[in-house]
């Protein structure tokens, strides 16, 4: 199942906070980081996706108010 | 001015009909100026005419009485008499002299009562505020958007033409039932009490009662005991606009809301329809504002963290590599190399490190370690 906007961003900030911190392994660096690159990914296509709607919405609004 | 006679040769004195006429009217005037009481009937009013006519009558149906007011007099009076009303007169006898015709010269006119009515009024007004009826926790708001307006009104009442032209106006999708009944006379206090209580029962969530100006006596029923209860019990908030600004019958204590005027009621019943729309496009703007907003500060915040995660990985590894030269170098520190290139020598005779003169004895070969290398030597 994959992670709410929040949920996955709430782990992204975990990763990057831990990272900052320093207290991780060589070993587990790669793949901390590739988790949080998904992470991001994940947040930035669900951030996209609802500011796409908001202007089209925003438009066919529009769009309705000067037709009626 | 001197009665005409004549007189004839037997000494008969002869009076014409103006004479005695006269004569009688003169007398007449000499009679003191008085009140009367009695039913107005017959009346006769004309703007051409000087003056207005009317017949008193006793309530009994007795005597009558011709009377006489100048036009000029009666219409400042503003009585708006109507046939059958007992009014208080006073006058005094006059004769109309063309016809030697008694009549009563009327200098005012009172509708009986009025101070009786005043003071029942003013009795009825101190119960009812007694029992808290006027009071103003009792005040209801009105429904900001009513469903179904009540408006009781009289059934050509040029009101109930005004406050439904100026709802339908203000506020097109309005749905308002009517309920036409009496708004004057003596069977208009149950009828309205009535009209309000069935509109509850149809559902109205707000009741409006409509009357235009009217006299005193006119607006007596928005007065009436029966309507102000009915007002006060009513299920769901009333709003008066009984007569004009100056009127205040009870039924305007007992409402909820008194306006003014019919278009007043209406402005208050109903919303402004052009000043709705506007509000709701304002709020749409804010919510399309608000949207964008909320989305571009967690777009921000997603981007500040993406930067961070993307320099973090480095930063750990920099910390490693850090803490790896720093044991480097304590390693290289460590190693005899380096005190070697300090001139130290590292002195061995076979395998073992000389560390004491007593480990050599003379004529020993020994291997000397320096810096750049090894050679050999002998002890003495």
């Amino acid at each position: 199942m994959t992670p709410t906007f929040e949920e996955a961003q709430a782990e992204l900030e975990q990763i990057v906070a831990r990272l900052e911190r320093g207290d991780v392994g060589v070993d587990e660096l790669t793949t901390l980081w590739e988790r949080g690159e998904e992470l991001y990914r994940l947040c930035a296509a669900k951030l996209q996706g609802v500011q796409g709607k908001i202007e089209e919405l925003s438009r066919s609004a529009q769009a309705a108010d000067e037709s009626g | 001015m001197k009665v005409e006679a004549s007189e004839t040769d037997d000494g008969r004195k002869i009076y014409s009909v103006r004479g005695f006429n006269n004569g009688v009217a003169r007398w007449l005037g000499k009679l003191p100026t008085l009140w009367i009481e009695g039913e107005v009937t017959e009346l006769r009013r004309q703007e051409r005419w000087q003056s207005v006519f009317f017949t008193l009558k006793d309530p009994d149906g007795g005597a009558t009485l011709a009377v006489q007011m100048p036009r000029g007099q009666f219409d400042a009076l503003e009585l708006g008499l109507e046939e059958g009303e007992v009014v208080h007169v006073f006058g005094r006898a006059e004769l109309y002299e063309q016809r030697g015709e008694l009549r009563l010269k009327a200098l005012t006119i009172e509708r009986f009562g009025l101070g009786a009515h005043l003071a029942a009024l003013e009795r009825l007004k101190k119960k009812l505020a007694a029992e808290g009826l006027f009071a103003a926790g009792r005040k209801r708001p009105l429904p900001r958007y009513p469903r179904l307006i009540g408006l009781v009104t009289g059934n050509d009442a040029a009101a109930k033409r005004d406050v439904l032209t100026h709802i339908v106006q203000r506020f097109p999708p309005a749905n308002v039932v009517v309920a036409e009944t009496y708004v004057q006379g003596t069977r208009a206090p149950a009828a309205i009490a009535t009209a309000i209580g069935d509109l509850c029962r149809r559902g109205a969530d707000v009741i409006v009662l409509a009357r235009g100006g009217g006299s005193f006596e006119d607006l007596l029923p928005f007065s009436d005991e029966r309507v102000v209860r009915a007002v006060a019990r009513c299920a769901v908030p009333v709003v008066s606009a009984v007569g004009h600004e100056q009127d205040v019958p009870l039924c305007d204590l007992a409402a909820d809301v008194r306006a003014s005027t019919p278009t007043a009621a209406a402005r208050l019943v109903v919303p402004d329809i052009v000043e709705l729309r506007g509000r709701l496009l304002r709020s749409r703007e804010g919510l399309h504002r608000g949207a964008r907003r909320a989305a571009e500060r967690h777009a921000e915040r997603l981007a500040t963290l993406h930067e961070r995660l993307q320099r973090a990985p480095l930063l750990a590894l920099e910390r490693r590599r850090a803490r790896l030269d720093t044991a480097h170098a304590r390693l290289i520190a460590l190693s005899p190399s380096a005190t070697l290139e300090r001139g130290y020598a590292i002195v061995r005779r076979g395998d073992a490190v000389v560390r004491a003169p007593s480990d050599v004895a003379p004529g020993d070969a020994l291997e000397v370690r320096v810096a750049e290398g090894s050679f050999g030597a002998r002890v003495e």
